[in-house]
């Protein structure tokens, strides 16, 4: 087995693994930690797409999560649009505000970006909370929107909605293992490249000829056009959403933080950073939240900040060199046998 | 409507804008001199409050007298979280100007902070207990100004003026200037760039520390208080032009009567949309606001 195989193999095993799983995990309860577990991952990885290989630092991604949730939610209620329609409404609709924010500060320096980012999720979560009716829609103000749970025998693909959780944990396992593809074959491509090249040395890239402020937008419409998917799934798996729960800086910043200790810019990076975070989250909150109230968040801050002072790429690169010496050593023992 | 309500609410809005530009003249200073944004700002005003609120009530002090233990106390807090936090990332990316991991570094700091508080502070709204300024009014005819909130505003521009005397008239200020246009300019001519960086960083940080003496006698304190003011701040910052003091102060004033005018006309709620709206306008159409300079941004 070469070193190429050998890795190729481990994450082939990883993905069945992950497909296998609900056939011996059968506890809903687990299953649920599971799903919002993947959800994360997914969600850090689109906000990787921009604040990972676009070099830039958006802090207000939860307004894409929420103008998906909002726009499917919308579109099931008033006008009975199977949310997977609505689904990629909503996420034309967010790839149009990503436009919007990037467009003007993408080529501005970095600090006037993540502002900008964060005004806009606390504008629309004012705006939402302030409104009950947009135009013809009803968002229903701060009260928020309750899908109304359909009948055992009633539920089906097309609502979206599933008397038990293992369709929810495949839907989101697919769309996780699909954005994951999406982000491996953007950083092999022409896009990826530039991007790279302008996140680290912008000036060298633009005098190559590289648009890069063109690049940079380009990553964040892509961007925010998946984040608001799973802003749907969010809706659908918890069928009540409002402005307080999905357009929030606490959200934005939880999926930045994520991203950044797990490792900016690489594809296993949010994998990774939700896989050690998310678990401390839950348990925190399980166990101390009346004792010891935001302790989950104190350890958060607490562990970005000596990532980045000690480990600025993230924790995958420690990682990925341990994972690559027992590769290698896979390498050498096969020459070995050879001989 | 009446002009008099109007007259009124032009007042409250100068008064609290000015306090509003308080906060943001620490922001603003130490993004003069430093070139980065510090997040954890409104962080640093809720300790600052919160070391008001204990100085006052554990030396029964008028809050103004306990600025002499609260200033130096912040002074040194910020020289020690710039020593131990921002400094190494300016080492590690030494050819970055504003390195956005300083960002990234001070928003965990504002987690960090904010839940300690939560942590031992517990979620309550604390009044100052020992207050003598709570609810005085001063009375012109019909128009009734609040005491505390017009100190606030005195206090705002002494500090905004002492700031400039320090920085135009005095060596260190010279120094901190010349820092603030080339750092490696100023290193050759003898400042020693992380003294100066420390020093900035104590004097924005002690600003905060102001701020909270001045809000206490008016406002609860509470673990995530600076976080409408640090937003707040930031709008303001951008408004006035980032690291122009007087911008500050413009900033404050513009946003403090968006939030005490505008409810005349609309849903009071509304009015932190109306500021958001502007703050993406200024980005957007003059993106080195009111007072700043072009290479700023």
């Amino acid at each position: 087995m070469t070193q190429q195989n050998f890795k190729r193999n481990c994450l082939i095993a990883a993905t069945l693994a992950a497909f296998a799983l609900p056939l011996v995990v059968r506890s809903a309860t687990y299953l649920h930690i599971l799903i919002i577990l993947y959800l994360y991952a997914y969600m850090t990885t689109t906000w990787n797409l921009v604040g990972g290989f676009a070099g830039v630092l958006p802090l207000g991604h939860a307004v894409f999560v929420g103008i998906g949730a909002y726009t499917s939610t919308v579109l099931w209620l008033q006008y009975g649009v199977t949310p997977w329609i609505g689904m990629l409404a909503g996420g034309v609709l967010a790839g149009a505000v990503g436009f919007l924010i990037g467009k003007p500060t993408l080529k501005m320096r970095g600090a006037y970006f993540a502002l900008s980012t964060m005004a806009f999720v606390e504008g629309i979560r004012v705006m939402v909370e302030n409104i009950d009716m947009l135009g013809p829609f009803n968002l229903n103000g701060p009260r928020g929107l309750n899908i109304p749970p359909l009948a055992h025998g009633e539920v089906n693909f097309w609502a979206f909605q599933f008397a038990t959780k293992e369709p929810y944990y495949y839907i989101i396992l697919t769309m996780l293992v699909g954005v994951l593809f999406l982000t491996w074959a953007i950083s092999r491509s022409k896009m990826g490249f530039y991007l790279k090249g302008g996140g680290e040395e912008p000036d060298a890239a633009q005098a190559l000829g590289v648009n890069v402020a063109r690049y940079k937008v380009m990553a964040m419409v892509l961007s925010s056009f998946l984040t608001a998917m799973a802003g749907t799934f969010l809706a659908q798996l918890t069928l009540f959403i409002y402005p307080k729960s999905v357009l929030t800086l606490d959200l934005s910043f939880e999926l930045a933080f994520i991203a950044l200790i797990g490792g900016r810019g690489s594809i296993a990076g949010p994998i990774i950073g939700a896989l050690l975070l998310r678990p401390v989250t839950e348990f925190s909150r399980i166990y101390f939240s009346s004792t010891l109230p935001g302790l989950h968040l104190i350890i958060l801050g607490v562990v970005l900040i000596v990532v980045m002072l000690f480990q600025p790429r993230g924790l995958t690169e420690p990682l990925t060199n341990f994972f690559n010496s027992i590769a290698r050593r896979f390498d050498a023992s096969a020459r070995e046998e050879r001989k | 409507m009446d002009l008099v309500f109007i007259a009124q609410d032009c007042i409250n809005g100068v008064l609290m804008g000015l306090i509003y530009g308080l906060v943001a003249l620490g922001l603003t200073l130490i993004f003069g001199v430093l070139k980065v944004i510090n997040f954890a700002h409104g962080s640093f005003l809720m300790v600052g409050m919160y070391v008001a609120y204990w100085a006052v009530t554990l030396s029964g002090l008028h809050p103004y007298l306990a600025l002499v233990i609260i200033v130096p106390a912040m002074f040194l807090f910020g020289y020690w979280i710039q020593n131990l936090l921002i400094r190494p990332i300016f080492i590690a990316e030494k050819n970055v100007r504003e390195p956005i991991t300083v960002i990234i570094v001070t928003t965990g700091l504002w987690y960090v902070l904010d839940n300690l508080a939560l942590l031992v502070f517990g979620p309550d709204y604390r009044a100052l207990a020992p207050n003598p300024l709570k609810g005085q009014m001063l009375e012109f005819g019909e128009i009734f100004i609040s005491v505390p909130k017009l100190y606030g505003a005195i206090a705002t521009l002494a500090t905004a003026g002492g700031l400039y005397l320090f920085l135009q008239r005095t060596r260190l200020g010279r120094a901190v200037r010349a820092t603030s246009l080339d750092r490696e300019a100023a290193s050759l001519m003898g400042i020693g760039q992380w003294k100066i960086f420390n020093i900035a960083f104590g004097i924005g940080t002690a600003v905060a520390g102001i701020s909270g003496a001045v809000l206490t006698p008016f406002y609860n304190v509470y673990p995530t208080v600076g976080i409408p003011f640090d937003i707040k701040s930031f709008v303001i910052v951008v408004l006035g032009g980032l690291g122009s003091i007087w911008g500050a102060l413009v900033g404050g004033v513009i946003v403090g009567l968006i939030e005490s005018v505008g409810p005349n006309f609309m849903a009071s709620t509304w009015t932190e949309g109306i500021v958001y709206a502007l703050f993406l306008l200024v980005l957007f159409v003059k993106p080195s606001g009111l007072f700043g300079q072009k290479q700023d941004w």
